[in-house]
């Protein structure tokens, strides 16, 4: 079974992560995920590529300090986050995130508060490369 | 040594990924920032982020040790 929290340049398959988080209980009664995917616009702009960089000892960490916080804050069964660092292409995947618990509220809602926390904490940058020229991407909220 | 990491922006703008200031005894993460700062004014506008061994750091003033690994990191743009 993959670790529940991985960096990783390759794609990942949403249903074997679902598969993996269903595997760790048979007391889950809802999953909610997020998937994060590559646009091909940006403030105007054609976006061919999305060049990812991590600092990746420090990410990996700090995303495996959010499970951590997810399923103790949120009383999760599991949760798993991956996010990939490579080069990627509109429509290519970016970040996975799947939270488990009882009922669906606290699964929507962890699945939520992880992906926001992820934004902030995790040192991982993203280069917007456009027709015009490459620009690394001011955070949004 | 001090081993000194810059990613993405910042490091597109210092123009390397990774240097080494030589450590001495008393040496605060200000010390480090002031003489980087000098020398790379520009990608010190867009820091706002430090770390020291992988974990982030507000406080200027702490002591640095030998072998420290110090990161200079623009806001954070993943997801």
């Amino acid at each position: 079974m993959t670790n529940p929290v991985r960096i990783q340049q390759e794609d990942f398959s949403q249903d074997q992560e679902i598969t993996a988080l269903k595997a760790s209980s048979l007391r889950i009664g809802g999953i909610a995920t997020f998937l994060g995917c590559a646009r091909d616009f940006s403030e105007g702009r054609d976006v061919s590529e999305i060049s990812f960089e991590a600092y990746g000892s420090m990410a990996l960490a700090e995303m495996n300090k959010l499970r951590t916080e997810a399923i103790a804050n949120f009383k999760l069964i599991d949760a798993r986050i991956v996010h990939r660092v490579t080069t990627v292409r509109a429509g290519d995947n970016i970040v996975f995130i799947a939270a488990a618990a009882e009922h669906r509220a606290a699964a929507f809602d962890a699945c939520r508060w992880m992906i926001d926390e992820l934004k902030q904490r995790v040192p991982i940058w993203k280069k917007e490369i456009t027709p015009q020229g490459d620009a690394w991407v001011t955070p949004h909220p | 040594m001090i081993k000194i990491l810059f990613f993405g922006p910042v490091a597109e703008r210092v123009q390397m990924r990774e240097t080494q200031l030589a450590f001495a005894p008393g040496m605060k993460l200000q010390d480090i920032i002031t003489t980087l700062n000098t020398q790379h004014p520009h990608a010190f506008d867009i820091v706002s982020f430090t770390a020291v061994n992988q974990t982030q750091v507000y406080d200027m003033q702490m002591p640095l040790n030998d072998g420290d690994e110090i990161a200079f990191m623009a806001k954070f743009s993943g997801g």
